[in-house]
């Protein structure tokens, strides 16, 4: 059954000839694919058009009111009756079908590009893709109000944000879900996770954001939760040029005299480091100047005042959130050839924000040596202010050029984004904890991370429909560098008598450099043959892909050192570098130390080269059966230059050091096996194996030893070996089974029950290493096996009961139940029960890290055609999940459900409503930000809490 | 002379690294530029240090499970700077031994290569550092010795009757210690004096300038001095080694510090002027209990410059015999906190204060063990410390 969908738009241009420019884009309403050729007729008028590559149509019509007609060959045609075209109105004709012509007509295959930024068009695209996908649009996402990807990618069904940054697909952490931009694989930006930082993504550079959760031959197998494809704006077909700014207002966090911040440099606010923040020159060598390296007073001194002299975070008053965007975009026919059009986009958004925590609490806690006494107490809590300043800018330019039979695409984008920060905490260490000496003091933490990415992609399409052959491919390098200059932490000991710096006890002032740096080079091509056998219709698809990439990282980091006693008459942060206070200048003699060896253990370069080849089959077995099955084939090699820390200090006998060494092999080959059964028109029944992985990351597979100053934190790569561990680091092999029934009913209206179950073969764990007490240290190992049986529900609906045809009230929601489980190692089991607690009962499984047992996500939204009013109330909540798995003496920590409620509403206006207003209200609840440990009837404690307050904002968009 | 001994010392040096294999530890050689003996690798095969040389600690040198390290008496051993996890350090695996028996007259001298004390100057009985004042730290790491006596860390109900030293970062496991060998033997530290460590590793981590963790009762540890150490100056982590005659000064944390359930007795003691606590003594961390006695010493709590945080502070579950220590130079706010510890016995606690503030210096109700005492009192035995730097500078 072939339907033909329609979306026009229509547009109004106020030329003085009162002339309209109707604009629309034609696609199968099975398949969702737009439709070339199309024939759009204006009745009663000489006038009319052919629809392009991407099924659009656009002409220029006086004003009047028009009926149109639209035909293609095999499909209905469609009769849009009184469209009125005036000069003061713009008016967004409904997504219109009609049904197939009764008697069969040639076999004719529609090809063409899919619509993929409204939800109507995504539904249908849901419906008839082979894979289980699930996703939000552009559309969606400017009634939400999201700023990001990150806060929007939290309304799909299935998905939830942690941080704001990484995504989490069906509960399942950010190992288990793939990030590509334009089905192009792209660097994280975070040196501590696998997944791509989501934040970093404005929402006006996005079209949509889709979600497959289940694997086909020709997506990458390294995932199990959900492969997730932002794709960026699309290419016009006429000319756009939009305009928006925003505001926003935290009473918390604006206007706030308390609002902590600290000087840095005078390009901050444009993204990056003007250089203040620049190690010093002579700080990498191997011998920097200090009292015991033969260096003279003078030379000491002078690379001591070569650091910045800012240690102290101090209060300013903050502004407000703004935020800057604007598009512009045309398409126009090449000359006399209208069959060959050229179109472009340009695209800038500028974000500034203030953050301000006020009350933030960061906690260790253990568990009681008395099996009676299940309280837990703390070793050292943290309280204090966060001041924060963000900046982002995205910058997306692209080309394309169209003929009915190919295309070729161009974008280049670049994203650069800091943030800046300043925090003051009071830290109380308890000398009754395990490991802990006892100790009162005060931390001024001054940080700076910038970061960017920049993105390049080329691709063509190209279609022949006469032999049925469609070849897709894409070349895409990407460049991407997080840097953290200059970390500061400047912790006063606050003993009874005396204020000083304790190496034991609140840490000397510590500065830290790091720096990552990254390359993807991705290519891949696609070949797709669309065939007939047996009098059915299948798609026989290939491909190839290879991906490469390569890491560097570096962390370096200072001590200050006092060359004798310490006297301190002030202590404030700001004075410590005063010129009384260095070496030789007076009673406190600071000098730097380094703590970087040559060469340096906290310096790795790594690289990935994995190439994969696949096949698919895509056969109609019969006329309610599809059939894909598929095979892809790996090769993955990950090598590593990186040295522990025996090498490091010279001993290279029993030290290790890795010369580009291959530290990870693997040749796979990933089946999978979809079914869809059209139960009933628009009624799918799917079902699904795939097999999957997980693989470690660069960061995993190193000798690196990750401190992370504020938290005083440690990472340890997994190539240490340690106590049981072996340091043997393993990728994961995952089996995958889903089934999902699905019914779609008018537009924007679906309802769909999944299930899914995996397999994890010994999945990887970020294990806190239960041998080491006094610091807090982690280490990646695999763990026992896991697995994940799941239950997600969503529906989409209009309120019929209260709704007319003006008011339309709608109703969306979903729903995921998941129930984890891992099979603990042995080490894992003996630590909690050496432990045990009376009354309690541990067996060796648990729940999988990161992963929640729900996730709800539900909205009600209100549209008022005639007045332009769009309005919605949205919910999300993430069911408590096991953030940081516990061991022995260290209670394990969850995060705390996030209850978030905002409500938004937009209402266009002006004359031809061209200029929309946005009201947006986030976290009406007022909701907290808790991560805490948890232990066998203990009451909970903060592992980090802080609050975000309520906040309040404003946009205006113009089109022009 | 000194050109003879560069044209040696390079020539050896040719010599080793043409004949440098992958599995033999590397001889080590003189530097030409200081003439020190640059240790970068772990001891892994029984060495002896002569005091002929001075021996340069490149990073943290490991004595390996079945190795024993001699020093002779009389041998200066300096530690290269460096700080957080690659702070330079001595350490002593479990089954590994350190054999450092020096001599009232000739002692062991652990420094940083800051210090420009040599062989020559202790023969001659100098025994303070020609040119770095007592008081700076922080300048190399400290002596780390592990065992396998019994701990009482936290996780000893389990299999982990192991657990990581402080300051030794978990990508070596060599920092694991703790075992079921109450007598083990980990050598012999003797006349042996400490300077200018406990570098930082990151807050609340740190160097002590003498580690023993889990160090059993065949180890002999005497005659030891602590001068400067960043962090505090002794630090036992359970084990059943006996201590005695120990001086610790100017340490910049805790003069001495117990934990896990340490099974054996400190005799003969100074401790002057640290800037944390002057003990700091804590409880067991898991189900295996002991009691350690810490008897017949002197505390200077203050030298005028530098104050004491506290004078003893013990936790709930602290297990100690305090004996016979005569504490002095007490500041107003110093004080004895949580005397109510059922675990801790106070006796023959003499405090250099007057009778009308006593009750100020000690946190809740002065017990009977904790009485106002002048010079007099019982205290330690201070001709035994006639070797060391703090007895030179009249510290004493």
């Amino acid at each position: 059954m072939k339907k033909l969908y329609f979306i026009a738009l229509l547009l109004t241009s106020s030329l003085v000839y009162s002339q309209g420019t109707i604009s629309g884009t034609v696609f199968d309403g099975e398949t969702g694919e737009t439709i070339i050729n199309a024939t759009v007729q204006v009745l009663g008028t000489s006038k009319g058009a052919v629809t392009d590559f991407d099924g659009n149509f656009s002409f220029k019509l006086k004003s009047d009111t028009y009926d149109l007609k639209i035909s293609f060959i095999s499909y209905e045609t469609i009769l849009v009756k009184k469209v009125f075209v005036a000069n003061n109105e713009t008016t967004i004709l409904e997504e219109i079908k009609i049904d197939q012509k009764s008697e069969e007509m040639a076999v004719f295959t529609v090809v063409g590009e899919q619509v993929r930024n409204t939800e109507g068009a995504l539904d249908i695209i849901k419906m008839n893709d082979v894979k289980m996908l699930d996703g939000i649009t552009s559309d969606k996402i400017k009634l939400t109000g999201d700023g990001t990807a990150g806060e929007a990618a939290k309304r799909i069904t299935g998905v939830s944000v942690d941080g704001g940054k990484y995504i989490y697909v069906r509960g399942l952490g950010d190992r288990y879900t793939k990030t590509t931009l334009n089905g192009v694989s792209i660097p994280g930006l975070d040196p501590d996770r696998n997944s791509l930082q989501m934040d970093i993504f404005p929402s006006n550079l996005i079209s949509n954001i889709i979600v497959s959760k289940n694997f086909t031959a020709d997506l990458s197998p390294d995932f199990a939760g959900g492969a997730i494809n932002i794709e960026t704006t699309a290419f016009p077909d006429k000319k756009v040029f939009d305009v928006s700014f925003g505001m926003s207002y935290n009473p918390q966090m604006h206007f706030n005299n308390e609002f902590l911040s600290y000087e840095g440099g005078n390009t901050d606010f444009l993204g990056f480091d003007n250089g203040t923040r620049s190690l010093p020159t002579n700080a990498n060598s191997n011998n920097i100047p200090t009292p015991i390296s033969g260096a003279s007073k003078e030379e000491v001194y002078d690379f001591v005042t070569s650091f910045d002299k800012e240690l102290g975070a101090k209060q300013q008053t903050s502004l407000t959130d703004y935020s800057l965007a604007l598009t512009f975009g045309n398409q126009f026919d090449l000359k006399n050839q209208k069959s060959k059009r050229i179109s472009y986009i340009m695209s800038a958004s500028y974000k500034s924000e203030y953050k301000f925590y006020d009350n933030v609490t960061y906690g260790e806690y253990q568990k009681s040596l008395e099996s009676s006494d299940t309280e837990l107490k703390y070793a050292t809590v943290q309280n204090g202010q966060i001041g924060e300043r963000q900046f982002l800018i995205g910058l997306l330019g692209g080309i394309a050029y169209k003929t009915n039979e190919d295309q070729l695409k161009f974008t280049a984008m670049h994203l650069q984004n800091a943030e800046k920060r300043a925090a003051q905490f009071n830290i109380d260490n308890n000398g009754e904890a395990v490991g802990q000496s006892g100790y009162i003091a005060s931390s001024d933490n001054l940080e700076f991370n910038q970061r960017g990415l920049t993105n390049f992609l080329l691709e063509g399409e190209h279609i022949r429909e006469k032999s049925n052959w469609e070849i897709n491919w894409k070349l895409s390098p990407t460049f991407s560098s997080s840097e953290d200059p200059d970390i500061r932490k400047t912790a006063f000991t606050n003993a009874p008598l005396d204020t000083f710096f304790s190496a034991g006890a609140g840490g000397n002032p510590t500065r830290i450099w790091r720096n990552l740096n990254e390359m993807n080079l991705a290519a891949k091509v696609d070949l797709t043959k669309k065939y007939s056998f047996r009098e059915k219709e299948g798609k026989l698809k290939f491909g190839f892909s290879e991906i490469y990439k390569s890491r560097d990282y570096e962390i370096l980091f200072f001590d200050v050192q006092f060359f004798g006693g310490q006297n301190w008459t002030n202590s404030n942060p700001n004075k410590v570098l005063d010129q009384e206070n260095l070496y030789t200048q007076g009673g406190n003699n600071i000098y730097f130390q380094s703590g970087n060896k040559n060469p340096n253990p906290n310096s790795y370069e790594s690289s990935v080269n994995n190439i994969g080849l696949y096949v698919s089959n895509e056969y109609m077995l019969s006329k309610k059966l599809n059939t894909i099955v598929g095979l892809r084939a790996e090769n993955y090699v990950q090598r590593h230059t990186g040295r522990d820390q025996l090498y490091a200090s010279g001993d290279e006998f029993n030290g290790t050091n890795l010369e580009d060494e291959k530290v990870l092999e693997s040749f796979d080959l990933f089946p999978s096996v979809n079914l869809i059964y059209k139960v009933k028109e628009k009624q799918n029944l799917r079902f699904s194996y795939g097999r999957t992985i997980a693989r470690p990351s660069f960061k995993e597979l190193s000798f690196a030893q990750i401190l992370d100053p504020i938290s005083n934190r440690i990472f340890n790569g997994s190539l240490f070996k340690y106590a049981d561990w072996d340091g043997n680091l393993q990728e994961t092999r995952i089996d995958n089974l889903d089934v999902r029934w699905e019914l779609y009913k008018k537009v924007g209206q679906m309802i769909s029950v999944s299930g899914f179950y995996k397999f994890f073969d010994k999945p990887i764990e970020l294990v806190r290493i239960p041998e080491q007490q006094t610091s807090t240290e982690y280490q990646p190992r695999n763990v026992g096996d896991g697995m994940v049986l799941g239950l997600e529900f969503e529906f989409k609906t209009n309120i019929e009961m209260i709704s007319s045809e003006k008011n339309i009230f709608s109703l969306s929601g979903n729903l995921i139940l998941v129930n984890s489980q891992i099979t603990m190692t042995d080490a894992e089991y003996n630590s909690r029960n050496g432990y045990i607690k009376k009354g309690e009962s541990i067996t060796n499984k648990r729940q999988m890290a990161g992963q929640s047992p729900f996730v709800v996500n539900c909205g009600i939204m209100f549209t008022n055609k005639e007045s332009e009013i769009q309005s919605g109330l949205f919910y999300n909540v993430k069911g408590p999940t096991l953030y940081i798995v516990g061991a022995g003496l260290f209670p394990d920590i969850y995060t705390d459900p996030f209850h978030s409620l905002n409500f938004s509403i937009n209402k266009k206006i002006g004359k031809d409503k061209r200029t929309k207003i946005d009201f947006k209200v986030s976290n009406l609840l007022g909701d907290n930000n808790y991560n805490y440990y948890s232990s066998f009837e203990a009451e909970n404690q903060p592992y980090s809490e802080f609050n975000i307050g309520r906040t309040v904002s404003v946009g205006v968009s113009h089109k022009f | 002379m000194k050109l003879i001994h560069l044209t040696i010392a390079t020539a050896i040096l040719a010599l080793t690294v043409s004949s440098c294999k992958k599995d033999e530890p590397i001889t080590p050689t003189p530097t030409p530029e200081t003439g020190n003996i640059v240790v970068t690798s772990n001891v892994t095969v029984n060495t002896t240090w002569t005091n002929d040389n001075i021996y340069q600690l490149g990073g943290r040198i490991t004595v390996t499970n079945g190795i024993t390290l001699t020093i002779e008496a009389g041998t200066v051993i300096k530690g290269e700077a460096g700080t957080g996890a690659n702070a330079t350090a001595l350490l002593v695996a479990r089954g590994g031994k350190l054999m450092a028996n020096g001599t009232a007259t000739l002692p062991i001298v652990f420094t940083s290569v800051a210090d420009e004390i040599t062989s020559a100057d202790l023969v001659a009985g100098n025994f303070g550092s020609p040119n770095l004042a007592s008081d700076v730290d922080g300048l190399w790491g400290g002596i780390i010795v592990l065992g396998k006596a019994p701990i009482s860390a936290s996780n000893s109900g389990s299999d982990l009757a192991q657990v990581q030293i402080e300051g030794i970062p978990t990508s070596d496991a060599n920092g694991l210690y703790g075992g079921t060998d109450a007598t083990d033997n980990s050598g012999s530290i003797t006349y042996v004096s400490i300077r200018h460590g406990g570098t930082n590793i990151g807050s609340g981590n740190e160097i002590n300038g003498l580690t023993l963790g889990g160090v059993g009762s065949g180890t002999t540890v005497e005659n030891i001095e602590i001068v400067a150490n960043q962090d505090d100056g002794i630090e036992w982590f359970g084990g059943t080694v006996n201590v005695t005659n120990v001086v610790s000064w100017n340490c910049n944390d805790d003069a001495l510090d117990t934990d896990q359930a340490w099974a054996g007795t400190l005799d003969n003691f100074v401790v002057i002027s640290p800037a944390g606590h002057c003990f700091e003594l804590d409880g067991p961390e898991g189900t295996m209990t002991a009691t350690h006695t810490i008897k017949n010493g002197t505390v200077i709590a203050s030298d005028g410059t530098r104050n004491a945080q506290d004078l003893i502070n013990v936790d709930a579950n602290s297990m100690v015999n305090l004996t016979n220590i005569h504490i002095t130079g007490i500041q107003t706010g110093q004080q004895v906190n949580r005397v109510t510890a059922s675990g801790v016995v106070f006796s023959g606690i003499t405090m250099d204060v007057l009778s009308a503030d006593l009750a100020s210096h000690v946190n809740g109700t002065v017990p009977a063990g904790i009485t106002v005492g002048g010079s007099t009192s019982p205290q330690a035995d201070l001709t035994r410390f006639s070797w060391t730097w703090a007895a030179e500078a009249g510290k004493l």
